[in-house]
């Protein structure tokens, strides 16, 4: 019995003296990596941004003792873990924790909107050619959609799925005047959206919130990847059986997917900010480094500051 | 057998009513029999649909990936191999041992807080203070896993973490084994003490009485005579606890760290279940990836079976005595 309470004493003193400890942050320490699971849009887009791409699905590829969390799992690990890195969607950081400089540049909205900071990912849209539609109604409805997304009703739902959605200055109610063909009743229409799938959810409220909004037309969503996005509104897919009216695309549009005027845009941004403890000395990466440090080639702090 | 032949004749044979109070009788008879058959097919229905959908990985191609093989699928050491939805190459081997695991050392760790709480309740603690501690045991055994999550995200991975500091080991922001069996050890604690408690209250005050008169102290007689007549009902309340250990999903994900492969035994290491690896990613994915979790309910429930019959059959062995 002496001898459980003893243990117990020591224990409980061991903690305390860890709690009391607050020492420097020590450089030659390993690094911890944080990561989403293999399924995350996140993961997808961070990987691509660093140059990764291949290890977006694919876990063998990251440095041994990786810890695979959610957005807020990583968040809450970096107010613990002083040695660890990972990266969340620009929208969730909060002052807990340090969102790095990514090649300089501080990791705001407000330069994500500028397009200054680098670790993002434009969400485009493509519509059919306007000569390409089988009916006015279609056609109507499709440029109503579009111009939703660039009021502030959009712009709420886009932030809401986490996105950073351009500016925007007019509210639905302001220009629904000039779209008619929302005053009718749409409910026969079925309009399709497709495209990119790390868009889906955003396209799926934008289309849950619109459609009320525009005679109750029924939005189909089949989002099958960004390649698709143009294929199938202007590219060799689009008379096939998976027409669409509406593609997303979460990247820029190549060359090769260079639409007729007035039919291609862009709806929000999707910013991720590496973010490390507030002890850390680390203030900026560039893509290079999070690759290296992401895949192994550097395994303590102090190959990173060199 | 012949008994259940000869009820369902009674039930039978009673349509010729003589009075209405027989038909009343019949009726809620017969409402009885629905309720049971209704818990019965949910049963039969929900692990028929796992089994449906589980077994699939197994005997398709899944559109063009192949059939995952069943002896790698229960032996290998990492979860997956290659590249998501591009490969069939899913391993739970590690997993099994690793749920196992962190599933006893919590056992091992809350049946002898649990059962001295319990001792201490039913025989040693002032009735109004025990009446106290009693709702405070089944207050605990109410708090959702989710709240068991935060819990332990908040604040046990800060301390492991803090703790393996002083060690000197450098731990992954505290997801670890270490961090797993107290967060499981804290939640089957009340199943325990509540069925522990139960068991103990249950033996018989004779057996108590007479190893006082024999001139045993009160603490021999509650370890020696109290306990051991116990056993049996104490037996019980691990196989609930453990059971709720193996099954926790939530709870496990939030400080397990979803290690990818292993298995990991040192207590500073990440670990993962199967209910967490379950859980990781469900809601974003498709295909294979999505279809290969059912297949690990099967291998969880298969688990929990087996577990199940073994602690079974130890409480058989280990005997009963006088309990009322």
């Amino acid at each position: 019995m002496k001898k459980i309470i003893l243990l117990l004493v020591i224990l409980l003193s061991g903690s305390l003296v860890a709690c009391s400890s607050n020492d420097d942050w020590d450089s030659s320490k390993n690094i911890t990596l944080y990561t989403r699971d293999t399924s995350s849009g996140t993961r997808a887009g961070f990987m691509e941004g660093i140059g990764f791409s291949d290890a977006a699905e694919d876990n063998s590829l990251l440095a041994e003792g990786y810890v695979i969390k959610d957005n807020t799992g990583i968040l809450t690990s970096m107010k613990t873990d002083e040695y660890g890195i990972g990266y969340i969607s620009l929208a969730s950081l909060n002052e807990n924790v340090k969102g790095l400089q990514f090649d300089g540049v501080d990791p705001t909205i407000a330069n994500v909107v500028n397009n200054t900071y680098g670790l993002k990912r434009p969400f485009n849209y493509v519509i059919r050619s306007l000569d390409d539609f089988a009916n006015e109604t279609e056609k109507n409805i499709t440029l109503a959609f579009v111009a939703f997304l660039h009021t502030s009703d959009g712009a709420d739902i886009i932030t809401n799925e986490g996105a950073i959605p351009l500016t925007s200055n007019s509210t639905w109610d302001d220009i629904k005047g000039n779209y008619e063909v929302c005053n009718q009743d749409n409910s026969a229409v079925t309009i399709k959206f497709g495209g990119s799938d790390s868009i889906e959810k955003i396209a799926l409220a934008l289309t849950e919130a619109f459609a009320p909004k525009c005679g109750n037309f029924t939005p189909e969503h089949d989002h099958t990847g960004s390649s698709d996005g143009f294929k199938r509104t202007q590219g060799s897919e689009k008379d096939g059986v998976n027409y669409k009216h509406v593609g997303f695309a979460s990247r820029p549009f190549k060359d090769t997917e260079t639409g007729s005027e007035g039919t291609q845009g862009q709806l929000a941004w999707d910013a991720i900010v590496a973010i490390v403890h507030l002890n850390n000395e680390v203030t900026n990466v560039t893509a290079e480094d999070l690759k290296k440090i992401y895949s192994g080639e550097y395994a303590t702090w102090e190959q990173l500051i060199g | 057998m012949k008994k259940t032949k000869q009820w369902f004749k009674n039930l039978r044979n009673n349509f010729h009513f003589n009075s209405k109070k027989e038909i009343v009788d019949f009726f809620v008879r017969l409402v009885f029999l629905i309720s049971t058959i209704i818990s019965a097919s949910f049963i039969i229905i929900i692990i028929a649909f796992i089994a449906r959908e589980g077994i699939k990985p197994f005997v398709t191609d899944n559109n063009g990936l192949g059939a995952v093989n069943l002896f790698r699928f229960l032996s290998g050491r990492v979860w997956l191999t290659g590249t998501t939805f591009q490969s069939n190459l899913y391993s739970v081997g590690f997993i099994i041992i690793n749920t196992l695991y962190v599933a006893l050392l919590s056992l091992l760790i809350s049946m002898p807080i649990g059962v001295l709480t319990a001792l201490f309740i039913a025989k040693i603690a002032p009735k109004k203070l025990s009446s106290i501690m009693r709702t405070v045991i089944e207050l605990l055994a109410a708090i959702p896993s989710i709240v068991y999550g935060l819990f332990g995200a908040g604040v046990i991975l800060p301390f492991v973490y803090n703790f393996a500091k002083t060690l000197g080991i450098q731990s992954p922001g505290g997801n670890s084994v270490l961090a797993t069996v107290v967060v499981l050890s804290l939640m089957i604690l009340p199943t325990i003490t509540a069925l522990s408690e139960v068991a103990i209250r249950s033996v018989g005050k004779d057996i108590e009485h007479g190893s006082l008169a024999l001139g045993a102290t009160k603490t021999q007689t509650h370890f020696k005579v109290i306990l051991t007549s116990a056993k049996s009902g104490i037996f019980s309340a691990a196989i609930l606890g453990i059971g709720r250990a193996l099954g926790e999903a939530t709870a496990v994900s939030l400080v397990a760290g979803n290690a990818q492969n292993g298995p990991s035994f040192g207590i500073f290491q990440t670990t993962s279940t199967l209910t967490s690896t379950m859980l990781q990613g469900l809601k974003e994915t498709i295909g294979l990836d999505y279809d290969i979790r059912f297949s690990v309910g099967i291998v969880l429930m298969i688990v929990i079976l087996i577990t199940n019959m073994v602690l079974n059959y130890v409480k058989k062995k280990v005997g009963n005595v006088n309990v009322k």
